[in-house]
C-alpha cells in the first residue's frame, strides 16, 4: 500500500481538524486535580526600591494558600534569570554586563510589570484579590526608557556595575578598510533610522501549571515555552534541582514569534510554589501582562552611512545602532540590536567593506528579545531603506541601483562584506521575478486612476537576505506500534507553523507511508532527550532533516529484516515506494510487512530483537542557509488626512526546496503582516517621563486586521536548493517581516516624493505622514 | 449564585452561576467548552466569538445571565452530527487559514455569523465583517478566501 508523494506538494494539515472542532488543547484548557491559582504582584513604577512588603491583609484572605515575596526568593539564593547571549565580548576585548535579575524583586524593581511578590489561592479571582491586598512600599527612583538618553550624563543609572547603562560595545567587520572607503568615495550617503519597539503579541497570552510530586521529588512544568529543553536546563540550573526532576512539556501553543522563547520569571516561581504546596499551581497572564512582561522586539536606532563611487557602485556600508536591552539582559541579552543585527548586514549586495557597530544599553523598560528576525529586518531595512535614499538623492532610478550592486549568481559561493557565506542564490533572477509579477507596464495608469481620487500612488521593490539560525543540533525518533502507527517524536517546537503535517510529510514520503498513520510528538522532555525548540526558521532545516535521517535509520534495518524474510542479502534490497525488492529474484516485501516483521522476535535475523526498526537520530547543522527574496508593493497615500494604503503586494522567495508550498506560504503572509504592521502601526510606548507603560492593550497597540492587508501574491524561486542540509530547505519563518517593512515604508515614500519627504520614522501613522507632508511644503 | 437556563449547542442547560460570570467563563470552566479562548479582556481580539440567538458575540463581553433563555452556538456545536466539518470549517482547512489555531474558534463563528446576514459578500465585505477578529499568524487572506469560498460552497448546498 503505497501511499502518494506528498513531498513539495500543499498538503492540508492533519492538525487543523482538531484546531477547527475547538479541540485543540492550549495552556489554560491544561488543569490537574487540586490546582491553586497564581496572580503576581507587580510594580507599577518603572523604577522604585522596595522599602517593604506587607502581606498580613492577603494573608487572611479567603483562600489563600501561599504568598512568596522577593524577600523570601533572597533567602533561597536561587541563581539569576540567565542570560545565553552569543554576543558577550566588547570590542576593547572585556565581557560585557550581565547584572543578576532575580524572578521577584527584593531590593529595586527596574520597570513597570517587574514581578514582586506570588499570591496563590484556590480560585483566580482570590488570588487576584489577595494579589491587590498586598501592600508594598515604594521609593520612587529616576527613570529612564528611551536608548537616546540612556547613556547620557545625568541620566537614571539602573546597575551600579553598568556605567551610561551600557551593555554591551559591539563591533563587527572591516573598520580601517570602512573608514578609508568612507574618506575617498565620491558619495557618502547617510541616514538615520529608527526601528520602532515591538512586541510580538501571540493570541495566546504566556500561562503555566507547575507541579510537584512529594514522594519522588519529581516537578512537572506544562508551560507555554516555544523552548522546551533549553529553558528546562536553564531553570532546573537555577532552582538546584536535576535536570531529570523536571519534566518540561507544552500543550498547542497559541503563537509564539519568538516571544514564547525566553525564560521567564513566572514559571520558574509557580515551580517554587508547587514545591512548597506540594500541589499544581497554575498561572495565566491576561493581556495587559502580557503588554507589560512578554519580551519586547526591534527597539534600535541606526546611523546608516553608504559610501559609493561615481558609477553608484557600493564602496562600503557602516552602520551604528544603539538597542534598547531593557532593564536587564533577557535570555538573548544583547544578541538582537548587536551580533544578531550584524550578520545579515549588506544584505544581498556585493559590498566590499562593511562595519557594524553597535551599543546595547539598559533601560527601564521590559526586557527585548528575540521577535520573529531578531536583527534581520533591522538589517534588510538598514540597507533598503538607505539604498532608496541614496537613489533619490543621486538621482538614479532605485531599481537600476540595487542590479548594479546585487551579488551575481556566477559568484557563488560569496562571502559577504561583513563575513556571512552565502552558497547559493540567483539575487537578479528573484528580483526581476517581482518585478515582472508586479505589472510596470500598467503601472503610469493606476498612477492617473489613484489621482483622481485624490490618492498619491507609489512603488517599490526590495530584495532581502536573512540567514537561519537557532540551536544547532535536533533530535527525531521513529517508534512503530503494534496497530500500524508510526510515532514522531521531534526536539523542534511547532506553534502554529504547522510541522505535525510538514515533518509527517518528510517521513511518510521517504517511507512510503500515509502521512496520517503517523502520529506527532513535540515540546516534551520526557520525548526526546535533545531539543532546539523553535527559533532561527528552524523547524524543517533542523528537525525536518533529523527526521529524514530518522527515516534512513529505519530503512537500512528494513533492508535486513527484509532479506532474512526473503533469504536474501541486505545489500542486494532495494528500497523504493514503500516497497523492498531484492533485485536478484524479484521477490518483495512491503514497508508495512516489515513493520509487521519487527514486532515478531520469531521473524527477526539474529542480532536483532522486538522494535528493532525503532530509530532515534541526531542532526547537526554544519551552516546557516541563506534565504532571500524580493518583495514589491503599491501604495495609495491621501495626502489630505496622511491615511496609507497598501494597495497591491508581490512576493518571490528562495527557501530552497519547499516541502509543501502551502505551508510556506501562509508563514510569508504571516511574516508580511507582521511586517506591514511594524511599517504603519504598531509600537510599544513608554512615557519618557514617568517609565510608565501606555500600551497595554490591544486598544493601545494595534495590531494589523483584516482591512489593512492587501492581497498579496507570492510565488517561490526553486532554482537555488541549497547542498548545506539532504533537504535542500532554507529557512522559511520570517522572511515576510525582513522584506515587508522596507518595502512599504519605501513605497510610501515613493508616493510623497513630489511632497520633498524623503524620510519618516516607523510606524508611518496617519498623522505622522500628513505632519511630513506639511513640512515637506511642496507640491 | 442563581440559577441560569439556556440552550448550548441545541442541548438544555441548567446550571447555578454567579451573577458576575462571564458568558466565555461559563463556557469555558462550568460547561468545559474550552473551544472558546480568551486572548484579552478588553473585548478586542475576537477569539471568544460564538453565536447567541443569530448574532456574533464576543462571550468576554456578556454576563452568563444575559444569555438567560437564549440559543448559544460554540465551536464545539457547528460540526455536522457524523462528525463531518461545517462548511466554514471544511473551507478554513481546504485553504489554510489556521495556523496556531488560537483566534480559529472566534474567527469561524463570527464568519458563519457573517455569512448568515450576508450570503454573497465581496472581498472587502469579509475584510469589514472580521475586523474584530484578530489573528496575529496567518496574514487574513487565507480566512478571507476560506469565507469566499464558503460563500459559494452553502449557496450551492442550498439551491
Amino acid at each position: 500500500m503505497n501511499a502518494p508523494a506528498s513531498f513539495g506538494k500543499s498538503q492540508v494539515r492533519v492538525e487543523d481538524q482538531r484546531f477547527l472542532k475547538g479541540q485543540g488543547r492550549y495552556i489554560d484548557d491544561v488543569n490537574l486535580p487540586g490546582q491553586g491559582y497564581g496572580a503576581f504582584v507587580r510594580s507599577p513604577h518603572a523604577h522604585a526600591r522596595v522599602l517593604s512588603i506587607d502581606t498580613s491583609a492577603a494573608a487572611t484572605m479567603p483562600g489563600v494558600l501561599l504568598i512568596v515575596t522577593g524577600a523570601e526568593w533572597a533567602t533561597q539564593k536561587f541563581g539569576p534569570l540567565p542570560c545565553r547571549s552569543p554576543s558577550k565580548v566588547n570590542r576593547d576585548g572585556t565581557p560585557f554586563k550581565d547584572p543578576a535579575r532575580q524572578c521577584l524583586v527584593h531590593d529595586v524593581a527596574r520597570y513597570v510589570g517587574e514581578p514582586v511578590a506570588l499570591v496563590v489561592a484556590a480560585t483566580a479571582a482570590a488570588a487576584r484579590s489577595a494579589a491587590d491586598a498586598v501592600l508594598v512600599d515604594y521609593e520612587t527612583l529616576a527613570s529612564v526608557t528611551d536608548r537616546g538618553r540612556a547613556m547620557a550624563a545625568g541620566s537614571a543609572q539602573l546597575w551600579p556595575e553598568a556605567p551610561q547603562n551600557l551593555c554591551l560595545d559591539f563591533e563587527q567587520g572591516k573598520r580601517a578598510d570602512v573608514e578609508s572607503a568612507m574618506a575617498s568615495a565620491k558619495h557618502v550617503i547617510r541616514l538615520d533610522l529608527e526601528n520602532n519597539r515591538l512586541t510580538a503579541v501571540p493570541m495566546e497570552p504566556r500561562g503555566a501549571i507547575a507541579d510537584f510530586d512529594r514522594a519522588t521529588g519529581q516537578y512537572t512544568l506544562w508551560n507555554s515555552s516555544q523552548n522546551i529543553h533549553a529553558n528546562r536546563d536553564l531553570m532546573a540550573a537555577m532552582l538546584r534541582i536535576p535536570k531529570d526532576k523536571l519534566h518540561h512539556l507544552a500543550p498547542d501553543i497559541g503563537g509564539g514569534f519568538g516571544g514564547k522563547n525566553s525564560v521567564y520569571a513566572e514559571p520558574i516561581v509557580l515551580l517554587y510554589a508547587a514545591g512548597k504546596l506540594a500541589h499544581p499551581v497554575k498561572w495565566v497572564a491576561d493581556r495587559t501582562e502580557a503588554f507589560l512582561t512578554d519580551t519586547h522586539g526591534r527597539d534600535q536606532h541606526s546611523n546608516v552611512a553608504l559610501a559609493l563611487d561615481d558609477t553608484g557602485k557600493f564602496l562600503a556600508l557602516h552602520v551604528h545602532s544603539i538597542g534598547n536591552v531593557g532593564a536587564a539582559c533577557g535570555t538573548m541579552g544583547p544578541f538582537t540590536p548587536t551580533g544578531g543585527s550584524a550578520r545579515t548586514q549588506g544584505g544581498p549586495y556585493a559590498i566590499p567593506a562593511i562595519l557594524y557597530s553597535a551599543q546595547a544599553v539598559f533601560t527601564n523598560t521590559v526586557q527585548t528579545d528575540p521577535y520573529r528576525g531578531a536583527g534581520r529586518p533591522e538589517a534588510v531595512f538598514h540597507i533598503e531603506r538607505v539604498i532608496e535614499f541614496a537613489a533619490r538623492k543621486l538621482g538614479i532610478d532605485p531599481v537600476e541601483l540595487r542590479r548594479r550592486n546585487l551579488i551575481q549568481p556566477e559568484q557563488m559561493p560569496y562571502t559577504s562584506g561583513i563575513g556571512l557565506a552565502i552558497d547559493c542564490g540567483n539575487f537578479p533572477a528573484v528580483m526581476d521575478r517581482v518585478i515582472a509579477m508586479s505589472d510596470r507596464p500598467g503601472y503610469a495608469a493606476r498612477v492617473t486612476a489613484s489621482a483622481a481620487k485624490g490618492l498619491r500612488r507609489g512603488f517599490a521593490v526590495t530584495p532581502y537576505l536573512e540567514c537561519s539560525g537557532g540551536a544547532p543540533q535536533e533530535e527525531a525518533q521513529l517508534k512503530f506500534t503494534s496497530d500500524g502507527i508510526v510515532l514522531l517524536a521531534v526536539g523542534t517546537h511547532s506553534t502554529g507553523m504547522g510541522h505535525e503535517t510538514a515533518l509527517a510529510q518528510i517521513v511518510g514520503d521517504r517511507l512510503g507511508i500515509d502521512l496520517h498513520r503517523i502520529h506527532f510528538r513535540q515540546g516534551d522532555t520526557a520525548a526526546t532527550k535533545i531539543g532546539g525548540g523553535h527559533g532561527g526558521s528552524r523547524g524543517i532545516e533542523l528537525g525536518g532533516c533529523a527526521a529524514l535521517k530518522a527515516a534512513d535509520m529505519v530503512i537500512d534495518k528494513a533492508r535486513t529484516i527484509a532479506a532474512h524474510a526473503l533469504n536474501s542479502r541486505a545489500d542486494d534490497i532495494a528500497f523504493g515506494k514503500g516497497k523492498l525488492t531484492d533485485s536478484k529474484t524479484g521477490q518483495s516485501m512491503t514497508i508495512d510487512g516489515v513493520i509487521a516483521a519487527a514486532g515478531d522476535q520469531s521473524r527477526l535475523p539474529a542480532g536483532m530483537s522486538v522494535g528493532a526498526l525503532d530509530s532515534t537520530a541526531v542532526f547537526d547543522r554544519e551552516m546557516f542557509t541563506v534565504p532571500n527574496g524580493a518583495h514589491a508593493c503599491e501604495v495609495e497615500v491621501d495626502p489630505e488626512t496622511g491615511v496609507i494604503r497598501v494597495v497591491d503586494f508581490w512576493a518571490v522567495d528562495d527557501f530552497g526546496s519547499v516541502i509543501n508550498p502551502m505551508l510556506a506560504d501562509g508563514q510569508v503572509m504571516g511574516g508580511i503582516v507582521q511586517g506591514l504592521g511594524q511599517a504603519l502601526l504598531e509600537e510599544v510606548v513608554y512615557d519618557s517621563d514617568s517609565g510608565q507603560a501606555l500600551t497595554t492593550s490591544l486598544l493601545e497597540y494595534a495590531l494589523p486586521r483584516a482591512d489593512h492587508v492587501p492581497r498579496m501574491k507570492i510565488e517561490f524561486y526553486e532554482g537555488a536548493p541549497t547542498k548545506r542540509n539532504p533537504l535542500g530547505a532554507k529557512g522559511a519563518g520570517e522572511a515576510g517581516c525582513c522584506g515587508a517593512s522596507p518595502v512599504i515604508v519605501n513605497a510610501v515614500l515613493d508616493a510623497l516624493n513630489d511632497y520633498g519627504v524623503t524620510h519618516i520614522d516607523m510606524p508611518l501613522t496617519s498623522e505622522k505622514v500628513w505632519r511630513a507632508i506639511s513640512a515637506g511644503g511642496k507640491a | 449564585m442563581a440559577e441560569l437556563t439556556l440552550t448550548v449547542n441545541g442541548n438544555p442547560v441548567r446550571s447555578d452561576c454567579a451573577p458576575g460570570t462571564l458568558l466565555s467563563g461559563f463556557l469555558r470552566e462550568t460547561l468545559h467548552l474550552t473551544g472558546t479562548h480568551v486572548g484579552c479582556d478588553t473585548s478586542q481580539c475576537g477569539a471568544c466569538t460564538v453565536i447567541v440567538d443569530g448574532r456574533s458575540i464576543k462571550s468576554c463581553t456578556m454576563l452568563a445571565h444575559e444569555a438567560d433563555g437564549a440559543s448559544v452556538t460554540t465551536i464545539e456545536g457547528i460540526a455536522n452530527a457524523d462528525g463531518t466539518l461545517h462548511p466554514v470549517q471544511q473551507a478554513f482547512r481546504t485553504h489554510h487559514a489556521l495556523q496556531c489555531g488560537f483566534c480559529t474558534p472566534g474567527m469561524v463563528m463570527a464568519s458563519v455569523a457573517l455569512l448568515a446576514r450576508q450570503p454573497e459578500p465581496t472581498d472587502a465585505d469579509v475584510r469589514h465583517g472580521l475586523e474584530g477578529n484578530m489573528c496575529r499568524c496567518t496574514g487574513y487572506q487565507n480566512i478571507v478566501d476560506a469565507v469566499l469560498a464558503s460563500a459559494k460552497s452553502m449557496k450551492g448546498v442550498q439551491a
